[in-house]
């Protein structure tokens, strides 16, 4: 199993991963219905970012959308250890 | 013969009206106006023609305040993140427009909307509540007086929701002070034309939305590969987009960056050369503004992020922080000699926390300096205050003033125009404006630049055709030294069009066609309209028809709500008769002749009457605004 994950330190918060997700998911572009959600605060300068089970890695695309496109290299795809845990389960 | 179709993705669809003196909510579908247009400003320039008489006043009920989301806002074209602001500009009495980025008006689509225009006036203070369709007046006289980040926090409380976007007056637009901004979030301001002030005359205090709709595009598949293949351009200037990430300022760390030395204007225009010594310590590594940047941050759906986020600690002035910091804060200190670096950061970060337009402040307020060191105003007008040049803490106090009406600050809020007036000794002559709005510009050494700015249909400001350099994609056979008159007018032409497609479709001019930065080219703006929106369009239709429209449009408005004449599209005087002092550029200035002939072949550009400036008729129907010539001709006020 594989997982996306996130460089906070290379996030520069331009919700481009949760436009695109929604795409996938929807379509259209929807960030209400993306598995990854981008909360963003410029009084602190913190960005938050959250991807919950919805995601499915984009199916058979490669790489998946949110990796694709982030033009910052801050999500990448990366194996599970735990899942493949869970899996085995 | 008309290039508009019908529109088929990327609109949210729906205009949302309000208005503040009777409380009526009503909406109508965007999408007639947008076919005409592209939309964003495009639409508020229209809708602004169309319904505001002229004789009204900024401060007439009258008086529309329109926001417009760009059509591609929304969707995932790079840079597509902008909001046009339009409004009667309070400086020329004409078209006012202020461009801004961050969420907001993705979020305003994903709520159902466009636009929202605003017209009449609210008896007490309230704020817009907008959701998913629906709109809601609510009261705002607990928010009244408070900054914007005040506001911001109240507001998210109140409403218990992180995802609300806001956009905010401070009280310097609660206060009527002219050069009043809207902050997108705390951190991006629509600084122009005094926008925040019409917003407080209305007392608007903000306008919350929160969307949970969706934006479909024409054709998904063929949009994405769009959307890469502009991606992948930004990617081809690398080191730009390097540059940008490092932040927008990072180039003039380098101390012998070319701008140090062509884009200045020091002591209110005394001179254009800024001593080295001084920009080493504002830009000092260790000590200076590069040392109070944490980390760098991007507006919605932006490839290339170039917002620093600064953290000032306590030390002259209180603790500060706040996202968006920008390199005219260099200019701005500059044009006072103020080279301490943490007047800088705080310079920008309280006009952003009272809602005040920087350009306004810096340009308005070293004139003040200027006339303290000329004697024309005294410790008794400043309520002791010295304003002297280098003395960043006068800066900062002054600017409370402003935005409170505090002593002084009562006389300059109405307006440095106003201002001079009053004060009179012949003051009026320092005074740097364009069409009555203070301007920080140079005109002197960079001359497309100044041509540009000269020649904004909203008063001035460097995004309306300001040059400063070469653009990869611009017109051949012009002359990117920026320091000859010589066929600077075409590349000029050639910005403004650009600036106007990419207002209409909300993308930013940082990540498109801007000269310092350069992305995305006409063929990637094409390429995502075709897919987006289902226009048939080519780069000449766009450049040709969409973007002649616009221009055109707010041109009019001028026309028919203005005196402004060929004069006023010149440089202000002070740059036309003293020369540069020091420096390498010693002994430019900007030749009366020179810049006349510029202007002679603008018009010519523009299929405008060559003497006077004025629009033809020819030049009106060719584009399809055959009402807009009748319009004009009407009044007497089209050019042969």
């Amino acid at each position: 199993m594989t997982r996306i994950v996130r460089r906070a330190d290379r996030c520069y918060g331009c919700k481009t991963c949760q436009l695109v997700c929604s795409l996938h998911h929807t379509g259209c572009f929807w960030p209400e219905r993306s598995s990854i959600q981008v909360f963003r605060n410029p009084q602190t300068g913190v960005v938050r970012w959250r991807i919950d089970e919805t995601c499915d890695r984009c199916g058979r695309e490669e790489p998946p959308l949110c990796v694709k496109y982030c033009s910052y290299q801050a999500l990448h795809k990366v194996a599970d250890p735990n899942q493949e845990e869970r899996q085995r389960e | 013969m008309s290039k508009e179709g019908k529109i088929r993705g990327g609109l949210a669809g729906k205009i949302l009206r309000v208005d503040l003196s009777t409380g009526k909510i009503w909406t109508e579908a965007s999408s007639g106006y947008a076919e005409r247009t592209l939309g964003g400003r495009g639409t508020n320039s229209l809708i602004m023609l169309n319904e505001i008489e002229p004789g009204t006043g900024w401060s007439d009920p009258g008086n529309l305040l329109c926001f417009g989301a760009g059509s591609l806002v929304g969707t995932a074209a790079p840079g597509a993140c902008r909001t046009d602001i339009s409004t009667i500009n309070v400086f020329s009495g004409g078209k006012g427009s202020a461009n801004v980025g961050g969420s907001w008006g993705a979020e305003l689509k994903y709520a159902g909307f466009d636009h929202i225009v605003i017209r009449g006036k609210a008896d007490r203070p309230v704020y817009l509540f907008v959701t998913d369709g629906r709109a809601e007046i609510r009261d705002a006289s607990w928010l009244w007086g408070k900054t914007t980040y005040e506001t911001e926090n109240l507001l998210r409380q109140e409403l218990g929701d992180e995802r609300v976007e806001i956009a905010a007056i401070g009280p310097a637009g609660e206060n009527r002070v002219r050069g009043s901004a809207i902050l997108i979030d705390t951190a991006k301001a629509a600084g122009g034309s005094g926008v925040g002030c019409v917003m407080g005359d209305k007392k608007l205090k903000a306008i919350v939305v929160r969307g949970r709709g969706k934006i479909q595009v024409f054709d998904p598949r063929g949009f994405m590969e769009a959307v890469a293949r502009a991606h992948r351009q930004c990617e081809a200037n690398r080191v730009k987009v390097d540059s940008m990430r490092q932040s927008g300022a990072a180039r003039f760390e380098n101390l012998d960056f070319e701008a140090w030395e062509t884009c200045m204007v020091i002591r209110n225009g005394q001179d254009d050369y800024w001593d080295r010594g001084k920009r080493a310590q504002l830009m000092n590594p260790e000590a200076g503004i590069p040392s109070m940047r944490r980390k760098v941050r991007a507006c919605f759906s932006c490839p290339t992020g170039c917002m620093p986020f600064m953290e000032k600690a306590q030390g002259k002035y209180p603790e500060m922080k706040g996202e968006g910091f920008w390199i005219n804060a260099l200019w701005s200190v500059a044009r006072f000699d103020i080279s301490d670096p943490e007047t800088a950061v705080a310079f920008w970060l309280l006009a952003n926390e009272l809602g005040l337009d920087t350009d306004y402040v810096a340009a308005g307020l070293a004139w003040v300096f200027e006339c303290y060191e000329k004697g024309y105003i005294g410790p008794k007008e400043t309520d002791g205050l010295e304003l002297t040049w280098g003395n960043g803490e006068a800066l900062i106090h002054l600017m409370h003033k402003l935005a409170h009406r505090e002593g002084i600050g009562n006389l300059l809020a109405d307006g440095m125009v106003e201002a001079a007036k009053k004060i009179g000794q012949g003051s009026e002559y320092y005074l740097i404006h364009l069409k009555g709005q203070p301007s920080i510009e140079p005109f002197r050494i960079p001359k497309g630049w100044g041509l540009g700015v000269s020649t904004s249909p909203v008063a001035g400001r460097h995004l309306r055709g300001a040059i400063r350099g070469p653009v990869h994609s611009g017109p051949s056979g012009t002359d990117y030294d920026i320091t000859h008159y010589s066929n600077q007018a075409k590349a000029v032409v050639w910005q403004a069009k650009t600036k106007e497609l990419e207002d209409n479709l909300g993308i930013c001019n940082y990540v498109g066609t801007w000269s310092g930065a350069h992305f995305l080219t006409l063929e990637n703006f094409a390429e995502l309209v075709r897919t987006a929106m289902g226009l048939p369009v080519t780069e000449e239709d766009l450049m040709d028809h969409y973007a002649v429209i616009g221009r055109n449009l707010e041109k009019a408005f001028n026309t028919l709500h203005t005196n402004l004449s060929r004069e006023d599209d010149l440089p202000p005087q002070r740059f036309r008769r003293e020369e540069v002092k020091t420096g390498s550029y010693k002994g430019f200035k900007a030749d009366e002749d020179q810049y006349n002939a510029m202007l002679d072949q603008f018009y010519e550009l523009w299929g405008w009457d060559q003497k006077s400036g004025m629009q033809t008729r020819e030049s009106l129907e060719k584009v399809g605004l055959k009402d807009v010539a009748d319009k004009l001709a009407g009044k007497g006020l089209i050019g042969k």
